[in-house]
């Protein structure tokens, strides 16, 4: 167990490589069935909607709404110090996707708040979208 | 679902019954881990729990022809730590053991089933959240967030509850009744870790982990084990004590979204309950109305008030109301997890729920015992599976 087993991972199926590498950068994309129109996330193999395998990547605008938020009291992870904020933003494209805050945004948010990206840097030495007011 | 379907469906209400329950020291093993010690390993408190249970059953081990045993251990070495060489067998958490035991009675390939659960979660360090998250590699949404920081599967229930507090205009204080309640009934469980009272202003001091959650809202992490004995019905009334019938059961899943959180942020898993609620009433032949006492998988307090909604108890986004007007605790009108749950009696993942359901049903619960409990509902919904078990006379 080297000091390795500490970063958090990014990768979980082949197809979240494309997006982390449009992330680096700087302009995300995520996968888009050619069949429906629909975007989905995360990346996998197939749109779930149709089946379809024939999807593209496409950039999306990094705009979205506020679902819901959770403050980390307490930190989990080497890259978040407590307190964390941690929100679910409902993408302009329609997916939900999981995001962080700066803490001091927290009595600005509610149901529905807009929110964009900004592209900031982990700690373990990628880029990562963030979101701001 | 065809008519042919739903036919079979009920079918299953009644062929079964627990005819016997066991479980480990909750309470002397707590202290002794947090001591340093280490009684026994998974296998070790699985097979504390499995030979009270067949003490509690009178049955032999040689008459058990079925053998479901639980995530955490494996299911060759189990049988060989027990010594049970059954002709049906498997691997659950606690509520699909108990629909696996049905369904292999129903289909005769077993006739006597043992349920045995041993878990050393506390003092093998188990992590529920950070770097070394458990579940992961079943559960995508448990690790995929994480590098913006979203980890602890409590954080799951804090996203969802966030939400529901802003959509119905609900308190901090609404959530404690659940924690306080709970613990009213703990109280009077000698088997339960945490027996203290809980006031509501106790409740409030606690510390957020992650908000809206404070400490009461999260569930304990004991070692201990849990096992049941589940009998094909003509034989458990021929030949056993008090059996307690498998009345029904209904379950309904939510996958589309998972990882995201749709079915938790949009639906409240609320199509999927209402589904399994549909199934689990008409084949038990009874409603909401007469449900004794509910036990809900309680990991974490929210649990409770998307239980009550999902499954007709109150409407949509009147689970405080129903909380505060009906009361859950001792006393209340619909007495809820009369053990003290995962969140006061012990963290035996939905397996202790079980057997608190057959000890009500039997009328054997002293202090604690709901008066005149006929049916006992256990109702779950980890990770977008909502299912349901209805136990009585």
């Amino acid at each position: 167990m080297g000091a390795n087993t500490m970063k958090t991972p990014t990768l979980y199926s082949p197809y979240d490589e494309p997006m982390w590498e449009s992330i680096g950068q700087g302009q995300i994309k995520l996968q888009r069935c050619r069949v429906t129109g629909t975007f989905f996330y995360p990346p996998g193999p197939v749109c779930p909607e149709s089946l379809g395998f024939d999807v593209e990547w496409a950039v999306i605008c990094g705009k979205g709404k506020i679902l819901s938020w959770t403050v980390f009291h307490r930190q989990y992870l080497p890259a978040y110090p407590a307190p964390h904020l941690v929100v679910a933003v409902q993408l302009e494209e329609g997916p939900i996707m999981i995001g962080y805050m700066d803490h001091d945004c927290l009595d600005s948010l509610a149901l529905n708040t807009s929110v964009r990206m900004k592209y900031v840097n982990h700690p373990d030495g990628y880029r990562i979208p963030k979101f701001i007011l | 679902m065809t008519d042919t379907s739903q036919e079979r469906h009920k079918r299953t209400a009644g062929v079964s019954a627990v005819v016997g329950v066991g479980h480990t020291d909750w309470v002397s093993d707590y202290r002794r881990v947090r001591n340093g010690e280490k009684p026994f390993d998974s296998y070790g408190y699985a097979a504390q729990a499995f030979s009270r249970a067949i003490a509690d059953a009178g049955v032999a081990r040689s008459e058990i022809d079925g053998l479901i045993v639980g995530p955490t251990t494996a299911y060759e070495r189990m049988g060989e730590v027990l010594n049970i060489d059954p002709r049906w067998g498997g691997q659950a958490d606690a509520v699909q053991a108990v629909f696996q035991a049905v369904m292999a009675i129903h289909a005769g390939m077993a006739e006597v089933v043992a349920l045995v659960y041993g878990n050393d979660q506390r003092s093998a360090a188990v992590q529920y959240g950070g770097p070394q998250a458990m579940g992961g590699g079943a559960f995508l949404s448990y690790v995929y967030h994480s590098p913006w920081g979203l980890t602890s599967q409590g954080a799951l229930y804090a996203l969802m509850f966030q939400r529901y507090k802003e959509l119905w205009g609900v308190e901090d204080r609404d959530l404690g009744q659940v924690a306080v309640g709970q613990r009213q009934w703990a109280s009077l469980n000698p088997h339960a870790i945490m027996r203290k009272p809980l006031s509501i202003d106790d409740y409030l001091a606690a510390n957020y982990i992650a908000e809206p959650l404070r400490l009461n809202d999260y569930c304990l992490v004991n070692d201990g084990g849990v096992a049941l004995i589940v009998m094909e019905a003509e034989r458990a009334r021929k030949t056993c004590r008090n059996p307690v019938y498998i009345k029904g059961l209904g379950r309904a899943d939510l996958n589309n979204h998972a990882t995201s959180l749709g079915p938790r942020l949009i639906d409240f898993y609320r199509p999927a309950q209402q589904k399994a609620a549909a199934q689990v009433y008409s084949a038990a032949g009874i409603g909401p109305k007469d449900v004794d006492a509910l036990l809900v998988y309680d990991s974490f307090s929210p649990h409770i008030f998307f239980a009550l909604e999902g499954f007709g108890f109150c409407g949509q986004g009147d689970g405080a109301r129903f909380i505060a007007d009906n009361g859950i605790g001792v006393g209340g009108g619909l007495p809820v997890n009369t053990h003290g749950g995962h969140l006061s009696e012990s963290y035996m993942q939905g397996w202790n729920h079980q057997i608190e359901a057959v000890r009500q049903v039997r009328g054997e619960e002293g202090e604690r015992q709901v008066q005149n409990c006929r049916h006992v509902q256990y109702v779950s919904d980890v990770a977008g599976k909502a299912m349901s078990i209805i136990y009585g006379k």
